[in-house]
């Protein structure tokens, strides 16, 4: 018995008893630690809970004064408070590219442009931030860069409304391309966006009123007019339809839209410079129709403006020819030699004449658009009747082109 | 020099100390393996009771240092809010007012109540660890909380995350000594402690682990490196409860699609080797200057240096006050031009040379990862401004940036290169850091050969031992001492008559025996005379052989591992680890000792 004791335990009696008290020391050591460990826990767990919702109130609060004072036009300070957003409220997309914006619309562009790019790095596709990236390239004045990101913007990620805001985006490319004198490239963002424009027609105004300004009075007149027949009549689409009609020298179809304009309830709420603007367009329209010599015209009237017409015109060749030596010789010979079969007193040339001989009409008007289209390219814009001749000039067959 | 050298020479962790060395306190208690009331030898009465102990406390240190860190980053964050406000702009005259007050209560808790709080605590928890046999006291673990929450958070230019270490560590010695643990583990527990305060603060576990392991231990110890390991995760775990498993910083992926961009990357070693000269230079001029000041001086220095700080904040770079965790977001999210970020980086260096060197308790981790992620993203900056078509972010550049820094400035290389890794989580930067890192690592060694912590224990009067110098060290192998075997040679089946022929022809002391089964034996000519004395002249050597074999020893082993078999075996033979049999020479203690005082 005594040896199978020793087996079990070799320790003497009084070593056992200390053995016992030391693992019951360890283990009320051990307790304790556990206890204060999770005293600790509780405490630590409070104290950051109230910190937290700290930050996240002082990150609101900082957000909230960063709009205001975006809103109130103080960029400068809105970068600091938007800083201090991201601070406590890190990693918020939005917030993020608001303080680029602002830091943009601070001055601070080396710092924005930075922002923007480290910001495209994580979302290379961000619709919104190549935006902004084309419009500090814009206004750095580095055109390639600008166009470039002003397509990645189209072809970027939108949140939302994406439809919406790529017409914008594209609509914000044709006015900088437009401002660069880049019509062409203005013109085809233009149709583009006229094409996938929503059925709205303040979207359809704006981008014929742009058209217009990329000199294609065509497409703008076929917005204008759609838009016009609905009802109610929008008064800027009469408007646009007649200015456009006039600029294509569709005078016929110019002066309904203008006498329509004029009479359309809003016309006399517009600006003093519009109404006028529309009036003078709508008088040369009618001036110019009544130089034209329209075919359904009886065959005296024709023959008087045509007689007109060639007196306004030879006057006009008279004044250039012996004015200026510029202009190509080969044309101004042509001209001047087919002038010179123009009896010089216009008086025997009876207006029985032209009305006998209808080859003589065509080729007297010939003559004198002609003569405009020279005279204009060597010796300046004409005014007056030459001007509206020459409108006639470019498009004869559309002053009554309905 | 301290009293605590190692027999081998060197400072080794696990052994155990024979003396306390002038200077510790009388109070300090140096447990021993004894029951505290009775004095029985726990070795004895619970053999294990001890390793079974250590793996569990690892665990609740790790945890308690967690909690302790997180609460102290807390702490840190309502100073600041509460008495600079939620975000401290120039002009603000609490930027004036607040550091220097702060400076003057820290000062004052630092010289009456808590002196050994005053400093980062890396070389405080080392001391503890090499020179006071792993104590830390209570006192200091709660002044270091106090006066560096209050430090960092008024805005002295510090970081939390060397305070955290010591926390750690001072928690640890507390958990052992309560647990009257014998001094060799007690000592063993501030490397754990500090490993994971470090993690906690980082929410780095790995680079927290090689920090301890390159700047404390010095080495790696099979004794220490599961507890630290595990006290590391554990303390993360508590961190990442509270702040999250993200990690501390985010970039986008690294791709590197021109190799030639990795010049950009060298650029920016060159230029962080280059900077943290400066910034140890400017830290091992100052420092020592001010603390040959009068005592006096010591409460009006912290102060002096927090007015200087807020004058920095207050006239134009608040950036540069606190650890500047935020700022370095910012400027990784390419919020500065490259001029602002360089600016910063100088600025941040003045700020932080002036805050340290005044004895005000807090961290060098923070500005110098800092002053890396300014240099970084700065280098970034310009980079994209000149060069468009290189692809790296400039968050990359800021985070290579910090691993510069902080392998040339606190000379811990492989630490720099995890710790890059871990707190953005993302491996494709590996490269540009390595090359960055070695680079600026080398620039750093080669002009500044004393590494800062080592230049602060100087200062302070300590001589604690060097980890680069230890990681550097070229120890002698067995083969460094290797002789030809000149002695005798016999077969273990010859005769005692012939074996004495041959030794006492060969008048050698020792010679060898071959056995049967390709093992060796050292013989003394001493046994063989006893031998002789007692055996037939004809009976066989090897049945002439004590019980005790003869150790193995290869070339490639340490010399070191020789040493203590020479009383014993005057004559030892070096075998091939190919095949055991084959003799590859000889060890005599007079060769090893001519061989060591050639080294």
């Amino acid at each position: 018995m005594m040896s199978v004791f020793e087996l079990r335990s070799p320790l003497s009696a009084g070593e056992r008893l200390e053995k016992r008290k030391l693992i019951f020391r360890d283990v009320t050591a051990l307790l304790s630690l556990f206890a204060i460990t999770a005293t600790l826990a509780v405490l630590t767990f409070f104290l950051f809970n109230s910190f937290s919702k700290h930050r996240l109130e002082l990150g609101q609060r900082w957000l909230t004064r960063a709009h205001a004072l975006l809103a109130a036009g103080h960029p400068e300070q809105a970068v600091q408070a938007l800083r201090s957003a991201l601070e406590y409220e890190p990693d918020q997309r939005q917030t993020e590219i608001e303080l680029a914006t602002a830091l943009a619309a601070a001055g601070h562009d080396a710092e924005a442009i930075a922002y923007f790019n480290t910001l495209l790095e994580s979302q290379p596709g961000d619709g919104m931030i190549n935006l902004e990236l084309a419009r500090l390239a814009v206004k750095q004045g580095h055109e390639a860069q600008a166009v470039e990101s002003y397509q990645r913007a189209l072809d970027g990620r939108w949140q939302g409304d994406g439809y919406l805001r790529r017409l914008s985006v594209r609509l914000e490319l044709a006015r900088y391309l437009l401002s660069r004198n880049e019509n062409l490239k203005a013109r085809n963002q233009l149709l583009i966006a006229s094409g996938n424009a929503p059925d709205e027609p303040n979207i359809k105004l704006e981008i014929a009123g742009l058209l217009e300004q990329a000199q294609d009075p065509a497409s703008a007149f076929e917005i204008y007019r759609k838009i016009a027949l609905n009802k109610p009549e929008r008064l800027e689409a009469i408007e646009g339809a007649g200015r456009t009609a006039a600029d294509r020298g569709r005078a016929l179809l110019a002066k309904q839209y203008l006498s329509k304009a004029l009479i359309h309830p809003g016309f006399e709420a517009q600006p003093e410079a519009v109404r006028d603007a529309v009036r003078n367009t709508l008088a040369d329209t009618v001036h110019l129709l009544a130089l034209y010599p329209a075919p359904d015209l009886s065959a005296r009237a024709r023959a008087e403006r045509i007689w007109h017409d060639v007196k306004t015109a030879r006057e006009r060749w008279t004044d250039c020819s012996e004015g200026t030596s510029a202009g190509d010789p080969a044309k101004f010979g042509n001209l001047r030699s087919r002038w010179a079969q123009v009896p010089a007193d216009l008086s025997h040339l009876k207006v029985l004449t032209l009305e006998e001989d209808p080859e003589l009409e065509q080729t007297l008007m010939t003559l004198v658009y002609d003569t405009e289209k020279l005279t204009a390219q060597t010796c300046g814009a004409p005014t007056g009747e030459d001007a509206l001749l020459l409108k006639m000039a470019k498009a004869p067959l559309a002053v009554e082109e309905q | 020099m301290s009293d605590f050298i190692s027999q081998s020479g060197g400072p080794g962790l696990a052994q155990s100390v024979t003396s306390i060395p002038k200077g510790i306190p009388a109070a300090v208690p140096v447990a021993s393996a004894a029951t505290p009331r009775t004095g029985m030898d726990l070795s004895r009465i619970a053999p294990t009771r001890e390793e079974r102990l250590f793996l569990v406390l690892s665990i609740f240190i790790g945890v308690l240092s967690g909690l302790l860190v997180v609460s102290f980053r807390v702490a840190i964050e309502w100073i600041k809010i509460l008495t600079l406000g939620s975000a401290p702009h120039p002009g603000q005259y609490r930027l004036l007012v607040v550091p220097t007050v702060a400076g003057l209560v820290v000062a004052a808790l630092v010289q009456w109540f808590f002196p050994a709080a005053r400093g980062s605590g890396v070389n405080q928890t080392k001391a503890a660890l090499y020179i006071y046999n792993g104590y830390i006291s209570f006192k200091t673990v709660i002044g270091k909380f106090i006066t560096s929450a209050l430090a960092i958070g008024a805005g002295f230019s510090l970081g939390p995350e060397d305070p955290s270490l010591q926390i750690g560590a001072g928690v640890a010695s507390m958990v052992a000594r309560r647990l009257n643990l014998s001094r060799q583990r007690l000592r063993l527990f501030a490397p754990i402690g500090a490993a994971a305060g470090l993690a906690a603060a980082f929410n780095a576990p790995i680079s927290a682990i090689l920090f301890v392991i390159e700047e404390v231990i010095g080495q790696w110890s099979a004794a220490v490196l599961g507890s630290i390991v595990l006290s590391a995760i554990s303390s993360v775990v508590v961190a990442r409860w509270f702040w999250g498993s993200e990690p501390m910083f985010r970039i986008p992926s690294v791709t590197l699609r021109d190799p030639r961009e990795l010049m950009a990357y060298a650029v920016l070693g060159v230029a962080g080797g280059v900077a943290a000269l400066i910034f140890s230079k400017a830290l091992g001029w100052l420092r020592p200057r001010l603390r040959a000041l009068p005592r006096w001086t010591y409460y009006w220095q912290p102060a002096v240096a927090g007015l200087m700080v807020g004058s920095i904040g207050f006239f134009g770079l608040p950036q540069v006050m606190g650890p500047g965790y935020e700022v370095m977001d910012q400027a990784m999210h390419g919020t500065f031009a490259w001029k602002l970020l360089l600016v910063l980086a100088v600025v941040k260096i003045l700020a932080t040379t002036l805050s340290f060197s005044s004895g005000t308790p807090g961290g060098m981790f923070a500005p110098t990862l800092f002053v890396g992620a300014m240099l970084g993203a700065s280098i970034g900056s310009f980079e994209k401004v000149f060069f468009p078509h290189f692809t790296g972010t400039v968050g990359a550049y800021a985070l290579v940036g910090m691993g510069v820094l902080f392998a040339a400035f606190l000379r811990a290389p492989l630490t720099s290169v995890f710790m890059v890794l871990e707190v953005s989580g993302n491996y494709s930067i590996i490269l540009p850091v390595i090359l960055a890192n070695t680079i600026a690592y080398l620039i750093a060694r080669s002009l500044q050969a004393v590494p800062i912590f080592e230049v602060f224990t100087h200062q302070d009067g300590l001589e604690l031992p060097s980890m680069e110098e230890q990681r550097e060290e070229n120890p002698l192998h067995v083969e460094d001492a290797l002789e030809p075997a000149r002695v005798p040679i016999v077969r273990g089946s010859d005769s005692i008559e012939t074996v004495s022929a041959a030794v006492t022809a060969a008048r050698e002391p020792a010679f060898l025996v071959k056995l049967w089964d390709g093992s060796w034996y050292s013989m003394t000519a001493g046994e063989l005379t006893g031998a002789a004395a007692t055996l037939t002249p004809d009976t066989a050597i090897e049945h002439a052989l004590k019980t005790d074999r003869t150790p193995i020893l290869f070339p490639d082993l340490p010399l070191d591992n020789a040493l203590h078999y020479f009383p014993r075996w005057p004559l030892l033979p070096v075998l091939n680890r190919a095949n055991k049999g084959t003799l590859e020479g000889v060890l005599t203690l007079d060769g090893v000792l001519k061989r060591y005082q050639q080294h």
